[in-house]
């Protein structure tokens, strides 16, 4: 599983660069379990970063208890964020003065992977609450390939030579684009991916603390240097490949349109009070 | 002292510690690797407290894959990494490229 750094091109039928995964999420039985879903949208509205977080939470327990239809959720940026990942150390990750400088909250998701810099126009993010039975039988290295196949696909439309690197990466040959991460409880999944649509690379320098030893296997100096943002590879508006995206998840899987409901925000909220918003959630790692 | 490994294609894992009196206290695990679930993680750190600073990378591993518990799964990054994290720390702390 090691993460091309040129541009060589995949046979079209390859999603990832890993053809053992590529074959399996080929697999037409796997098409078939998207499908014996109803799956709903909420589109994107801006909200505080901990709001999308806490949301996360109550939205993946809510499809494993089945009291909400498997969800695709297009997350809206209200301000801008550090979200670390569940195992990762605040002072490692993230310099916290040049954060607090910028009017950068630091906050804490439920899911594992690396820490992130997102600003309100800077980065597509969305999440896909999903039963367990979906990926059943996958390995977790084939089930996050088979969770963005379609965005793999979507990209291609949009004329990107894009595929999936194991484990959790979605790049193209113009850069790294963004990268996945899952949370699995209540029996459900929450697959959450981050895209950078365009990237202050000084800021993101300043904020996030990446060390040579993150770098070593990608034959790179600067994290910055490796990411190919959207806006640079499309040359579309945000809202255009949000639109896209979401066009594709219709075509393939089959989406009806939906929203949040007022009681998911109220248990949000709550959830902000007791956990995300808390230092000891935050700081769980300092 | 810290050291830290990252997987090939995989994660980076890092090790913060301290040696006294031979072991390892105040053990910290992290980094952006994923388990599930996620309240094994306590098992990570708790596997390297109060190891002997000498053991071997083999035995530092052995150690914490024992103490991952049953059903508990470590993506992209394994005891061998979290083990080498460590080894890289105390020869860091030596002075010693590892």
């Amino acid at each position: 599983m090691s993460e091309p750094t040129t541009t060589a091109p995949l046979e079209p039928e390859m999603l990832t660069t890993d053809p053992a995964i590529s074959q399996r999420i080929a697999d037409p039985e796997l098409a078939e379990r998207w499908r014996a879903y109803d799956w709903q949208l909420i589109p994107s509205t801006p909200l505080p970063p901990n709001m999308n977080l806490a949301l996360d939470e109550v939205l993946t327990s809510r499809v494993g208890r089945g009291e909400r239809p498997p969800t695709l959720r297009f997350w809206g940026w209200a301000s801008p964020a550090v979200i670390l990942g569940r195992f990762q150390s605040v002072r490692n990750e993230v310099n916290e003065e040049t954060a607090a400088a910028h009017g950068i909250q630091i906050v804490r998701r439920i899911s594992g992977g690396g820490a992130m810099l997102a600003e309100p126009e800077g980065a597509i993010t969305y999440s896909i609450y999903a039963p367990e039975a979906l990926i059943k039988g996958l390995s977790f290295a084939e089930s996050y390939a088979f969770f963005d196949a379609w965005v793999i696909q979507a990209l291609r439309r949009l004329g990107l030579e894009a595929w999936y690197a194991p484990l959790n990466d979605i790049t193209a040959s113009g850069g790294k684009i963004g990268g996945a991460a899952q949370a699995r409880r209540w029996n459900a999944v929450l697959h959450h991916v981050t895209m950078a649509y365009q990237m202050n690379g000084e800021l993101l320098s300043q904020v996030l603390r990446i060390g040579k030893e993150k770098l070593s296997d990608k034959g790179i100096t600067s994290a910055a240097k490796r990411v190919g943002p959207l806006r640079q590879q499309t040359d579309l508006p945000r809202q255009a490949i949000i639109d896209h995206l979401t066009d594709v998840f219709r075509d393939e899987h089959g989406l009806t349109d939906g929203a949040l409901l007022p009681e998911e925000i109220a248990e949000a909220e709550q959830l902000i009070k007791t956990r995300f918003g808390t230092k000891e959630w935050v700081y769980f790692l300092p | 002292m810290q050291g830290q490994y990252k997987t090939p294609g995989g994660k980076l894992v890092a090790v913060d510690f301290e040696v006294v009196d031979g072991q390892l206290r105040n053990v910290t695990v992290h980094g952006d690797f994923f388990l599930y679930p996620d309240d094994a993680f306590a098992a990570l750190s708790g596997a390297l407290e109060g190891a002997p600073a000498g053991l071997g990378e083999a035995a530092l591993a052995e150690r914490v894959r024992a103490a991952i518990p049953a059903g508990a799964e470590l993506v992209g990054t394994s005891p061998e990494a979290i083990a080498i994290a460590v080894n890289r720390g105390l020869a860091g702390a030596k002075g010693i490229r590892a």
